[in-house]
């Protein structure tokens, strides 16, 4: 019912705005049109680290190249405030004349009443890095790479770090509400159960909050607390450079590893002098970059966000609307971006710059 | 409690021996519990986890004893470890010493600020540093362009410091943080303890009327109070970067409750006027073991611990404070027996 009607607005559209709607329809991939005028919010977990900082890169990239007259805002709580900070971002959306909000969302399923008002008032809702679980009020997920291959990814660095004698690791996350991680370290669970991964046993999951400091304590208190401890994985660019610190400072690079999820320029000491011989990551930029156009082209009707679209995003060329096979139970949508890099000794150098 | 005794000693010198009683009944239990409690790793790492919050918390007494309190703190260090780091990170070659003074300023300029409106201005301290603890952050949050400071960028020198010992004893270090934090806790006992700034703190905190009237400069003792706090809270920043090293605009998030909770359990009398530097360290002492034990001791789960360091500071200052109270009243009690005896005995003499 709802998607005839969308489809009847939708052709109504297309036909009084002439040659841009048609394009739409007449081509496979559908293309937006420059220089609209959109007010957008680009809102980050929290404001200060350096993913989220090249995430805005990437959505100023593309908004100079789609002309947009307004300027996106680049707003967010401070990771302490993160939660409560989100929802009140979202909350007053529509009324700061917001037609989109790309949020990368910290806030679990809390989110959602705040989310559904704004998308009632019109708001579009395009989650990025991190999605709202159980899919209500987001209108689509620009995922960075497939949650389960995270998984696979972080369960393969472990694998390539201990050898095949395997051993003891735990996992420092960062909040307890953060679904990106939550997600990947349910993932990585799953790899392990492969008998090919038998010998690595998961001590325990840990959280320092995204914060510098306090993921430096867990850090330490985990290698007090075990150890025969061989391994940390960090899936969080904050808590994988204080962990592999905390390592240096204590001396105990040769004994235990870190490994997860950083960003080059922030691990290159520590992956040179063997601290943390392999992470990944994926491009922030990009991600930034892919957000802001999906996020323009749905909110200037250039896509209507349903499965089964394509659309062209500059120069990271096209892309197809998907159900979210990694949130099976509920009614999500998926922009999937990929792929991972995995960084060691002798490639962090040239991606560090 | 034996007369004889509580004619020699104030109950308020008691407090400290219970703190200390306290803390070694916690390492004690938890010494049980924790596989290599007492190895110079473990050892090492509590006196660095002390250093950054009992130099806050030294200052923090300078204020509290006035009746008033500093909640910016960890605005203040965050700021302080964030403009240093950036400064450094663009200037490799900056002399260290430069570095340092340049955290005090930054503590210098922040504390002035608090000091003018609380002694100045005549805000309420709890009020006019709850501002400033927000206004403080969300200045670092606006003018950093959220970028955050990293170890790599650093110069080596820095990245070196924390695991640099002044002496070492069977791997047991003092290290040089640990140090700073000793010399200016015991340069805060002596300014409070033995000079006249000091003494006037104390008199000011007991009855700011009294003191106003007997002509003592209270406006400015206060707001020298808070310049105090400022630059403690400004060299914390620097120990803050070199401890950590990765600083993001959320830096020190939170520390201004562990500080005060320290300071209060340490016997330092939000009402003012009571406590010494003395007793706030064993404050920072108790609060560091509690959690960095929790954080390694197995048998809990993550979410329990909060609950249970907060149950225990309560138990400590409820539990210090039921005994506080007996002993002052068996303390006034001695002293009354031995002046009914003393008239007793005139009264006698005269007849």
């Amino acid at each position: 019912m709802f998607k005839r009607r969308a489809l009847v607005v939708a052709m109504a559209g297309a036909i009084l705005l002439g040659n841009a709607g048609m394009v739409a329809l007449a081509q496979d991939a559908a293309e937006a049109t420059k220089g609209q005028d959109v007010k957008m919010m680009l809102l980050p977990k929290f404001l200060g680290i350096l993913p989220f900082d090249q995430a805005n890169q990437g959505a100023e990239e593309a908004a100079k190249e789609l002309e947009n007259p307004t300027a996106f805002d680049f707003v967010g709580p401070t990771a302490e405030n993160s939660v409560a900070g989100q929802i009140e971002f979202m909350t007053n959306a529509p009324t700061g004349g917001y037609k989109v909000v790309m949020l990368s969302n910290n806030s679990g399923d809390q989110i959602v009443p705040a989310a559904e008002a704004a998308q009632a008032a019109g708001t579009k809702v395009v989650t990025w890095d991190s999605p709202i679980p159980d899919g209500k009020g987001e209108s689509l997920f620009v995922a960075q790479v497939d949650f389960t291959e995270t998984g696979q990814v972080m369960a393969d660095m472990a694998l390539s770090i201990l050898g095949e004698e395997g051993g003891e690791f735990a996992i420092l996350s960062a909040s307890p509400d953060a679904a990106n991680q939550n997600a990947w370290i349910a993932a990585m669970e799953e790899a392990l159960k492969d008998p090919k991964y038998a010998n690595l046993k998961m001590l325990e999951i840990v959280y320092g909050d995204d914060q510098s400091e306090k993921s430096y304590e867990q850090a330490q208190a985990l290698i007090a607390k075990y150890p025969d401890m061989k391994l940390i994985m960090a899936p969080t660019s904050v808590g994988i450079v204080a962990a592999a610190k905390a390592l240096q400072d204590e001396g105990l690079c040769e004994d235990v590893k870190v490994s997860g999820l950083g960003v080059p320029a922030e691990m290159l000491e520590y992956t040179m002098n063997g601290c943390a011989p392999e992470f990944a990551l994926w491009s922030f930029v990009d991600l930034g970059y892919l957000t802001y156009y999906v996020s323009y082209m749905l909110a200037t009707g250039a896509i209507k966000g349903e499965a089964g679209e394509k659309f062209v995003a500059g120069r990271m060329g096209e892309y197809e609307i998907t159900q979210d096979p990694t949130r099976p139970d509920v009614e999500a949508l998926r922009v999937l971006m990929g792929p991972f890099t995995v960084y060691n000794k002798d490639n962090v150098e040239a991606a560090a710059k | 409690m034996n007369d004889a005794l509580m004619r020699r000693i104030r109950p308020e010198q008691f407090r400290e021996v219970i703190l200390l009683i306290v803390t070694i009944g916690l390492v004690l239990f938890f010494a049980t519990q924790i596989d290599s409690y007492f190895a110079p790793r473990s050892i090492n790492r509590l006196t660095m986890g002390l250093a950054i919050t009992a130099v806050v918390a030294v200052g923090q007494v300078f204020v509290v004893l006035t009746r008033n309190i500093d909640l910016s703190v960890s605005s203040i260090v965050g700021m302080s470890a964030y403009i240093v780091g950036t400064m450094l990170t663009r200037d490799n070659a900056m002399h260290p010493l430069v570095a340092v003074l340049i955290a005090l300023v930054i503590g210098i300029i922040l504390g002035s600020v608090n000091g003018w409106l609380v002694a100045y201005g005549g805000v309420p301290s709890i009020i006019a540093t709850l501002g400033t603890l927000a206004l403080f952050r969300v200045v670092l949050v606006e003018f950093s362009g959220a970028k955050s400071v990293t170890t790599a960028e650093l110069p080596n020198w820095l990245n070196d410091i924390p695991g640099f010992a002044v002496f070492s004893v069977a791997g047991y270090d003092l290290r040089l943080l640990v140090a700073i934090a000793v010399v200016v806790a015991i340069l805060g006992q002596l300014t409070l303890k033995y000079l006249p700034f000091g003494r006037r703190l104390y008199a000011i905190g007991s009855n700011p009327d009294a003191a106003r009237m007997a002509g003592l400069p209270a406006q400015r003792d206060i707001f020298l109070a808070f310049v105090i706090c400022g630059a403690l809270a400004g060299l914390a920043g620097f120990m803050f970067l070199v401890k950590f090293g990765n600083i993001t605009v959320t830096a020190a998030q939170g520390l201004e409750l562990q500080v005060v909770a320290a300071v209060v359990v340490g016997g330092v009398s939000t009402l003012g006027g009571t406590g010494s530097v003395l007793g706030a360290m064993l404050g920072v002492l108790l609060i560091e073991v509690l959690q960095q034990s929790l954080l390694r001791w197995a048998g809990v789960s993550e979410f329990v611990k909060d609950a249970i360091l907060g149950l225990m500071i309560l138990v400590a200052v409820t539990a210090d404070s039921i005994l506080l109270n007996r002993l002052r009243a068996s303390w006034v009690r001695t002293r009354r027996k031995d002046k009914a005896k003393a008239m007793a005995m005139t009264e006698g003499a005269v007849q």
